[in-house]
């Protein structure tokens, strides 16, 4: 779902770093204030977790596979601003660590991804879960995917109006809204599908796991 | 120590000068001297961008001389920019990623150099069992598995790496606490 690196111009990604790096800070001192000495191997252990969720298969009909984003799992499992932070962490782990990605996307993704994600699946868990907890959850893993890939079709798509030479020739992502809109949107309406199947799935089976352990 | 964080800081640089140049020919100076400074990492580093930028490049470039064609423009210099830009960014990257000591470069922040080291290598080891999942699936499996099987096997690998995160967590912070890293 994230967007790779040389697509967006200068006028977008620099001033995404700025409410990116205010919501890192933001997430890292709210998650040192609950979690204290612990917080830093818990970090680390989710970053992990997110680097692998994002790893596993959402099979399609016919045998094909995509993959997931486990970002519902995420922030339904141990909340918004951790699973921000794991997401982050996971993507300036693949720009810097592995390669992929980039340093141009990173702030971006990590907003839409991450920031947005999350607090769209919490959102729909916890308005939903009093009503039917299998439904919320499904719904949680539908909208963190749904809801970054709208953010990204209207970044995508603003980018040929902010960035274009002297004859109007678009400089960085060349489609407009017109194209992104439906060419991101109508798959990952359907890829959410899957992602809301994991998520009620996964944290299902997390929680017979953990009753299991503390029988 | 110092060598890798100033490379870091050129790379970051560098990345920024690139999407600020829109002239192909300064872009094609930069490819040239991007495959200079690889010397005989060149051609390697040159296969495995084209590798990774391959597919969305292929789909936005095919997707765009469709739509020239439709509206009757010329979409050679918007695509020979597109695509010689990305080709330039993914293979610094590379080159700087096979370069550069990462960890040792972000240690300005101990504990940000820390906490990549530490997620990097569970990372590793989640992605090594996430392998064994996979393998372990196919080969218990003689007929291809039903959508909701797969479904199934892929949820409780995800509770499986939940668990597992939480438990490791705990006895990091248990051996960092044993070892006074927090001062305590």
């Amino acid at each position: 779902m994230h967007i790779p690196d040389g697509f967006l111009s200068p006028q977008t990604y620099l001033p995404a770093y700025a409410p990116a790096a205010g919501l890192w800070w933001l997430a890292a001192r709210r998650l040192r204030r609950t979690l204290d000495a612990d917080t830093l191997p818990w970090l680390a252990a989710a970053t992990a977790l997110a680097f692998v969720l994002m790893m596993l298969a959402l099979p399609l009909p016919g045998g094909s596979t995509v993959h997931a984003a486990g970002i519902a799992l995420l922030a339904v499992n141990f909340g918004v601003w951790t699973a921000f932070l794991a997401v982050s962490l996971v993507l300036a782990m693949q720009a810097l660590l592995f390669g992929a990605g980039g340093v141009t996307a990173l702030a971006v993704n990590a907003l839409a991804m991450g920031f947005l994600g999350s607090i769209a699946a919490w959102l729909a868990w916890r308005g939903l879960r009093i009503v039917n907890e299998a439904l919320a959850l499904f719904l949680a893993g539908w909208v963190s995917v749904v809801v970054p890939a709208l953010v990204i079709a209207i970044i995508l798509g603003i980018q040929p109006l902010i960035a274009h030479d002297a004859a109007g020739r678009p400089l960085f992502f060349p489609f407009g809204l017109s194209i992104t809109l439906p060419a991101v949107m109508l798959p990952h309406i359907l890829v959410g599908l899957g992602e809301g199947l994991l998520t009620w799935l996964g944290t299902t089976t997390l929680k017979r796991l953990q009753a299991r352990h503390a029988a | 120590m110092k060598r890798d964080r100033l490379l870091l800081i050129l790379y970051l640089t560098v990345v920024l000068v690139i999407t600020l140049v829109h002239d192909p020919l300064w872009l094609s100076a930069g490819l040239t001297g991007i495959l200079l400074l690889a010397g005989r990492q060149a051609l390697h580093l040159l296969r495995r961008t084209l590798r990774v930028i391959l597919v969305f490049n292929l789909a936005v470039s095919l997707g765009y001389l469709l739509l020239a064609h439709v509206r009757g423009f010329s979409p050679w210099d918007t695509l020979l920019l597109i695509n010689l830009r990305v080709l330039v960014l993914t293979l610094l990257t590379f080159l700087f990623v096979s370069r550069v000591n990462q960890l040792r470069a972000l240690d300005f922040s101990p504990t940000l150099s820390w906490l990549l080291a530490l997620a990097y290598s569970q990372a590793l080891n989640f992605r090594r069992v996430h392998a064994d999942f996979r393998l372990a699936l196919e080969s218990r499996s003689p007929l291809r598995p039903r959508l909701l099987d797969r479904y199934r096997a892929s949820a409780a690998a995800a509770a499986w790496f939940m668990d597992k995160a939480l438990a490791t967590s705990r006895e990091s912070a248990q051996a960092l606490r044993a070892r006074g890293f927090f001062g305590d």
